[in-house]
């Protein structure tokens, strides 16, 4: 039991972020864009304007 | 839904920090939703994409033809070439194509964010979406 803590403890510590860490790679082309192509954060957004 | 003022604050606050690209998910069942993403893409024809964009996502869920024709004039476009965009649906393709997407991606509700790829599901609060967005410009930093 303390070791599970300490393990959890180290590993919150080490800055262990949001939960959804694993990555999506969506094709851009022909999608209406805004800012630099090589911006340092993409943000793709899928909407329903209704 | 798309997430209007949150999304606006991130962009207005980052800069070209960021880049926000917009696909489309118009949900089946309701009316106007595909008519809307083709509203927003016959105005990103005549190079005005991000006003038409701004406007439907304030005047939602006014969305009917004849709404949708009234905000063209309003920002300006013509509204001939605008009508005819919507009624031939000329961008109907690249709603296809992203609405195959999203299905592909099993995607369920819109907002959907990818920011880095990194999925975030639903109209997340701004403070959500920062936390989100300082992390991965933290990461590129190392």
């Amino acid at each position: 039991m303390k070791k599970a803590l300490f393990i959890l403890f180290i590993s919150l510590f080490l800055g262990q972020a949001s939960a959804e860490t694993k990555r999506f790679t969506i094709p851009l082309e022909g999608s209406p864009s805004l800012g630099p192509q090589d911006a340092l954060v993409t943000i793709v957004e899928f909407i329903d304007y209704q | 839904m798309a997430a209007g003022p949150a999304v606006e604050k991130i962009v207005k606050e980052y800069g070209n920090k960021v880049r926000l690209v917009i696909k489309f998910y118009p949900y089946k069942y309701r009316d106007f939703a595909r008519i809307s993403a083709e509203a927003a893409l016959a105005a990103s024809d005549q190079g005005k994409f991000w006003e038409m964009h701004g406007l439907l996502i304030r005047k939602s869920p006014q969305l009917d033809r004849s709404s949708l024709i009234g905000y063209a004039k309003q920002i300006g476009l013509d509204v001939q070439k605008f009508t005819l965009s919507l009624d031939a649906h000329k961008n109907a393709g690249i709603i296809e194509r992203d609405l195959k997407l999203a299905l592909e991606l099993d995607l369920f509700n819109t907002p959907t964010f990818f920011i880095n790829g990194r999925k975030v599901i639903g109209n997340v609060p701004f403070a959500y979406l920062k936390k989100i967005i300082e992390e991965e410009l933290n990461a590129k930093k190392k």
